[in-house]
C-alpha cells in the first residue's frame, strides 16, 4: 500500500515540473507583461520603466526566470504581485480560503443531492421518478455551468431577492456567529449553482451501480434469505454501489476547483478562480503561473486521492 | 499630464489604465455582456453585406436607425448637481455605495501609494488632498490648506487648517506633509508617484540619491505652515504639480518605507482625514465606514457607509432593486435601458478623455529618447491623413452606438477643461466631398478601375487599421470605419482581419509595429492641459511619432514663464489645437460622458470637478432606499 502511494507521489513531480514548464512559456509568449499598462502612462519614464523590467527580471530569457523562479518556489517564494504589491503567497492564501469555503460546500451540496436521487433513480428505475431523475441529469450535463449560474444569480438573487449577489460576506458585520452566518449565507447560491450542475455525474454512476448491484447473485441470496427489501438496499446494494462513487471523490474535488473559475466570475466572489481571470488581464505573471501549478497540484492530488481510496476499497487495483 | 486624483473619480496617475478606456472598461467583461447590447451587433452583418464595389451610395454605409434603440440621449440633459433644497437629511442615514468593478479592490488604501481607481474611490470617502480645485482644475483656497505664492512663482507657502485632525485625533501637520514628500522620494519607495512633479521640488533628486539627509526645497515653518521651493516655475504646478497627500508621521514613523505598502497601517487599519472613517475592511470586497465628528468642514451627512465591489454586470438592478444607493461611474452603455427606472436619478459630467484614430508617422528611438519621423511613411502625406478625417461621421457613431453618450469630438484638448478647449475649432468636419476633393489634388487616383484609389505613384494604396476589441461596439465601430474611408475610395482593412485584445494591442502601438498605418486608442487626460506628455518630442506615449519645431515650440510656450497668464496660455493651446487639426497625427473620433447613478432618496451630491458640493454632504431623505 504503501510503496503505492510513494510511487504515485514520485510520479507527481516530474508531473508538476512539466506543467511549469509549459504555463511559463506559454506566459512568455502572451503580448505584454505587467508593465504594460503603466508604460501608457505618459508620466512614466521609460528610463525608470526599463529599470524596473530589469529589476523584476522581465528582460531575461525564459528560462534563466523560470529557474529563479523554481529556486523562490522550492523555498517557498512565490514571487510578487505586480498588480496587488503583495507577495503572491499572501494574495493567494486569502482567495484560496474563500476557495476552499466554495468547494466544501459544493461538496457537501454534491453528495447531498446525489445520494438520494442516485439511489432513487437506481432502485425503481424506469419509474415516473427515475424518468424525472435521469432527465434532469441529462439536462445537467447539457447545460453550460456559466449560464446556468446567471439563470441562478438572475433568478434567486434578483427577481426573488432570497440571496446576496454577490460578495463573499456583508461588510461590517462585527465578527463572531454573524460573521459565519454572512459567509454561509453568501456561499449558498454559487456553491448550489456548482453543485446541480456537478452532481449529475455522481447521481448517473450511482444509479447505473445501483441498478447493476440490485441484479447481482449476493443480492439474490440476501432476497432468498427472506432480508427485508429495505435492508437489502441498505446493507447491500447501497454500500455496494458507493465503491466507485468514493473512487471519484478525487476527481470531483479538481473539477469544481476549476468550475469555480466560473461561479466565482459571476458571483463576484473573491476566490482563486476570479483571481486567475483578473490576473491574466493585467498579465500579472507571478500570480498566474502560481495559480496555474496549484490546480495543477489540486488536478493531481485529487486523483491521486482517488487511486488511493480505489486500492483501499478494491485491492485488485493495488496489483500492478 | 500631471497626475491628480479627484474625488470619487477615475485618477489621473493611471492615465495609462485609463488608455484603456477606449474599450478596456468594456473588453474586461466581453464574455458576459451579451446580454444587454445586442442590438448594436446586428447591424454589422447588415452593413457587410453592403460593402459594394461601387460604394457610392452614402446611405449603405448609414448605420440602421431601426435596428437600434432610439433613445438618443445629450449631455445637456443631465444636472450636474442633485440637492433638493426642501428635504431634510436623515441624521442617522446609511448608504450602500458600489464600487463598479469586476474584479475586487486591490486594497492599497493610502494615497502615497495606491495605484488602482477602485482604491482611489474608496480612499476618497475617508481621506483627501489637502488642496481643492475649482472647475478649471486649478487650487483654489477652498481645501483643508490655503497657499500663498511668491513673486517669482517658486515659493508656495501652505497654511493647513486648524481644525484638521486625523480620525485618530492627532493634528494633520506640516511635518506628516513633509514626510510624505521624504517617503516618495526615498530610494526604498514602493509606489508610482515618484516623478516629474516631486523632483520639480528642490532638492528632491539629491534626497533621492543619498546626496542629502532633508529635502532642501520642503521647509516647515510651525505645526500648520510648509513652504515649498520648486526648481522651475510653470503654470502646471496650480494644476495639479504639488504633492497634497500628508502621511500620518506618527503611524509611519516606525515602518520601513519599503514594507510601509504592505503594512497594516495601509491595508487594513488605513486612517486619514476626509469625512468618514474605516470600521471594517473585508479585503477586495467591502468597506465599512462611520462618521467622523470631528471632521474639519463640518458634520458629515450620514452616519454610515458601505462601499462594495459590484460587477457592471449586475450595477444596474442592484440600484433599481434598492440594495444599492449610489454608482459611481455607472456603465454608460447600459443608461438607454435603465434611464427610466422609477428609483433612480443620474448625473453626469464630460469625461476628461477621447478616443481618436492615429496615423503611425515614424518610430520611437530608445537611444535618443524621442520620435523620429519617416518621411516615407505610407501615411505620411497630410492630405490623406485629412481626407481620411473629414470622411468619418463621429457624430453618428456617437448617436448609434453610445446613444448619445459619446459625441463628435473636434480638438485634442476634450471639453472636460472648458478653459482650453477651443469650442470654435470644428476640428475635420464630417464632409466626403471635402475629403474626395482633397485625395483627387493630392494625386491620389484610382488608376486600376478597381474601386480604389492608388497612391500619387500609382502603386496600389492598402491602408491597415489596427483597433482594440471590447464589448459589442467595438468590431461594428471599426467597420463602420472602414467603410467610411472606402467611400472615398480607400482600401482599408483590418489589420490581421481582426480586433486585438488590448495588452497586444498597445504592444503594437508601443513597438511602432510596420504593419500597422493606422490606429484607434483613446486617452484618458489628466487635469493640467499640457498635451506635450502625449504629443511632445521626447515622449514615449507619443505614438503616432509625429514631431515638428512648431509643435515643440507651441507646446513650449504653453510652459513658459507668460503662460501664467490664463488668457495668453488660452491663446497657445488655442493655436495647438489648431495646428494638430491641420497636421492631423491624431484627429478625434468622439468625448465621452461619466455617469453617476444614485437612489432617488440620496441628496446634496454632485459629479465633477469644481461644483462646490463636497462629499460630506452627501445624505439621505428616506430611512430605507426607494425600491421600483
Amino acid at each position: 500500500m504503501w510503496k503505492f502511494i510513494i510511487r504515485r507521489i514520485i510520479i507527481m513531480f516530474p508531473q508538476l515540473v512539466l506543467l511549469s514548464v509549459i504555463v511559463f512559456i506559454l506566459a512568455q509568449m502572451m503580448p505584454g507583461d505587467a508593465l504594460t499598462g503603466m508604460a501608457l502612462d505618459p508620466d512614466m519614464d521609460p528610463a525608470q520603466l526599463e529599470a524596473m523590467r530589469e529589476d523584476l527580471g522581465l528582460n531575461d530569457p525564459w528560462y534563466i526566470q523560470y529557474f529563479s523562479w523554481l529556486g523562490g518556489v522550492l523555498q517557498g517564494d512565490f514571487g510578487q504581485s505586480v498588480a496587488h504589491a503583495l507577495p503572491v503567497s499572501d494574495l493567494i492564501w486569502v482567495r484560496l480560503v474563500n476557495t476552499f469555503w466554495l468547494s466544501l460546500m459544493s461538496l457537501f451540496f454534491v453528495y447531498i443531492l446525489a445520494l438520494p436521487l442516485g439511489l432513487i433513480s437506481g432502485r425503481w428505475n424506469d419509474t415516473i421518478a427515475d424518468r424525472i431523475i435521469t432527465g434532469y441529469t441529462y439536462i445537467g450535463f447539457a447545460a453550460p455551468l456559466f449560464i446556468f449560474a446567471l439563470i441562478m444569480l438572475f433568478v434567486f438573487g434578483f427577481q426573488l431577492g432570497w440571496f446576496p449577489t454577490g460578495g463573499s460576506v456583508e461588510a461590517n458585520t462585527g465578527g463572531g456567529l454573524a460573521y459565519f452566518w454572512s459567509k454561509v449565507y453568501h456561499l449558498i447560491l454559487p456553491s448550489l449553482s456548482l453543485a446541480l450542475i456537478g452532481t449529475v455525474t455522481t447521481v448517473q454512476y450511482l444509479r447505473s451501480e445501483v441498478i447493476e448491484t440490485k441484479q447481482k447473485e449476493f443480492i439474490l441470496t440476501a432476497r432468498a434469505k427472506g432480508v427485508p427489501e429495505q435492508k437489502v438496499y441498505t446493507g447491500h446494494v447501497f454500500r455496494n454501489s458507493l465503491l466507485p462513487i468514493a473512487a471519484v471523490f478525487g476527481y470531483e474535488i479538481a473539477a469544481l476547483i476549476s468550475g469555480s473559475v466560473f461561479v466565482e466570475r459571476i458571483f463576484s466572489y473573491p476566490g482563486m478562480g476570479q483571481l486567475f481571470l483578473e490576473s491574466i488581464q493585467i498579465r500579472d505573471f507571478s500570480v498566474v503561473t502560481a495559480l496555474v501549478l496549484l490546480f495543477g497540484v489540486a488536478a493531481i492530488i485529487g486523483a491521486l486521492l482517488s487511486d488511493i481510496i480505489l486500492s483501499i476499497v478494491d485491492p485488485r487495483i493495488r496489483i500492478k | 499630464m500631471k497626475k491628480f486624483v479627484r474625488r470619487s473619480v477615475v485618477t489621473a496617475s493611471m492615465v495609462s489604465m485609463l488608455a484603456l478606456a477606449a474599450c478596456a472598461d468594456e473588453a474586461t467583461e466581453s464574455e458576459d455582456e451579451g446580454d444587454d447590447g445586442g442590438e448594436e451587433t446586428a447591424e454589422e452583418g447588415d452593413d457587410e453585406d453592403d460593402d459594394s464595389e461601387e460604394a457610392d451610395d452614402e446611405d449603405d454605409i448609414e448605420v440602421d436607425e431601426d435596428v437600434q434603440s432610439d433613445e438618443v440621449v445629450d449631455l445637456e440633459d443631465f444636472d450636474q448637481i442633485k440637492d433638493e433644497g426642501g428635504d431634510e437629511i436623515l441624521d442617522d442615514g446609511s448608504m450602500n455605495v458600489a464600487i463598479v468593478s469586476d474584479s475586487p479592490f486591490e486594497g492599497i488604501l493610502n494615497w502615497n501609494f495606491y495605484f488602482g481607481t477602485h482604491d482611489s474611490q474608496i480612499l476618497s470617502w475617508f481621506d483627501e488632498p489637502l488642496l481643492q480645485w475649482d472647475e478649471d482644475f486649478v487650487y483654489n483656497q477652498e481645501g483643508a490648506a490655503t497657499y500663498e505664492v511668491s513673486e517669482d512663482n517658486l515659493t508656495y507657502t501652505f497654511e493647513i487648517n486648524e481644525d484638521v485632525n486625523w480620525h485618530d485625533g492627532e493634528p494633520v501637520t506640516a511635518e506628516d506633509w513633509q514626510f510624505a514628500y521624504e517617503v516618495i522620494a526615498d530610494p526604498d519607495y514602493t509606489g508610482m508617484r515618484y516623478g516629474e512633479d516631486i523632483m520639480n521640488v528642490e532638492g528632491v533628486v539629491e534626497y533621492h540619491e543619498g546626496e542629502a539627509d532633508e529635502i532642501s526645497g520642503i521647509e516647515v515653518i510651525d505645526d500648520k505652515t510648509m513652504e515649498i521651493t520648486f526648481l522651475e516655475a510653470n503654470p502646471s504646478i496650480v494644476t495639479g504639480g504639488i504633492w497634497n497627500y500628508p502621511l500620518a508621521k506618527h503611524i509611519f514613523e516606525d515602518i520601513p518605507i519599503d514594507e510601509m505598502e504592505e503594512s497594516d497601517e495601509v491595508r487594513q487599519n488605513p486612517i486619514g482625514f476626509g469625512p468618514y472613517e474605516v470600521e471594517d475592511i473585508v479585503p477586495g470586497e467591502s468597506v465599512a465606514l462611520s462618521r467622523n465628528d470631528d471632521y474639519w468642514r463640518g458634520t458629515p451627512g450620514l452616519e454610515e457607509v458601505t462601499l462594495q465591489i459590484v460587477d457592471p454586470n449586475v450595477v444596474a438592478n442592484s440600484l433599481r432593486s434598492g440594495d444599492i444607493d449610489y454608482a459611481t461611474s455607472f456603465p454608460a452603455d447600459q443608461y438607454v435601458d435603465h434611464m427610466d427606472a422609477d428609483n433612480l436619478d443620474f448625473l453626469a459630467t464630460t469625461d476628461r478623455a477621447y478616443t481618436y484614430i492615429g496615423f503611425k508617422l515614424g518610430e520611437w528611438d530608445a537611444d535618443a529618447g524621442e520620435n523620429v519621423m519617416d518621411d516615407d511613411a505610407k501615411m505620411a502625406d497630410v492630405e490623406l491623413r485629412q481626407a481620411m478625417g473629414h470622411a468619418v461621421d463621429d457624430e453618428a457613431i456617437g448617436e448609434n452606438f453610445y446613444d448619445g453618450l459619446r459625441w463628435d469630438g473636434t480638438t485634442l484638448i476634450p471639453p472636460s477643461h472648458p478653459e482650453f478647449h477651443d469650442e470654435d475649432n470644428p476640428g475635420l468636419e464630417y464632409d466626403v466631398e471635402r475629403a474626395n476633393q482633397l485625395l483627387d489634388e493630392a494625386g491620389y487616383e484610382d488608376v486600376t478601375g478597381d474601386g480604389f484609389r492608388e497612391d500619387p505613384e500609382g502603386e496600389e494604396l492598402v491602408i491597415s487599421f489596427a483597433s482594440m476589441e471590447g464589448g459589442d461596439t467595438a468590431e461594428p465601430v471599426a467597420q463602420y470605419y472602414i467603410q467610411s474611408w472606402e467611400q472615398v475610395g480607400l482600401n482599408v482593412e483590418l489589420l490581421d482581419g481582426r480586433l486585438h485584445e488590448f495588452n497586444a494591442f498597445y504592444d503594437m502601438v508601443e513597438e511602432d509595429e510596420e504593419s500597422i498605418d493606422v490606429y484607434q486608442a483613446a486617452w484618458t487626460v489628466g487635469i493640467d492641459p499640457d498635451p506635450g506628455s502625449l504629443y511632445g518630442r521626447t515622449s514615449p506615449s507619443n505614438y503616432s511619432r509625429y514631431v515638428s519645431e512648431e509643435n515643440d515650440e507651441i507646446l513650449a510656450e504653453g510652459l513658459s514663464e507668460e503662460a501664467f497668464d490664463v488668457e495668453y496660455r488660452q491663446e497657445v493651446y488655442n493655436e495647438w489645437q489648431e495646428y494638430m487639426a491641420e497636421n492631423v497625427p491624431v484627429f478625434p473620433t468622439v468625448y465621452r460622458a461619466q455617469v453617476d447613478a444614485m437612489n432617488e432618496r440620496v441628496t446634496n451630491t454632485s459629479i465633477g470637478d469644481g461644483t462646490g458640493v463636497y462629499l460630506y454632504e452627501i445624505g439621505v431623505t428616506e430611512e430605507e432606499p426607494v425600491t421600483e
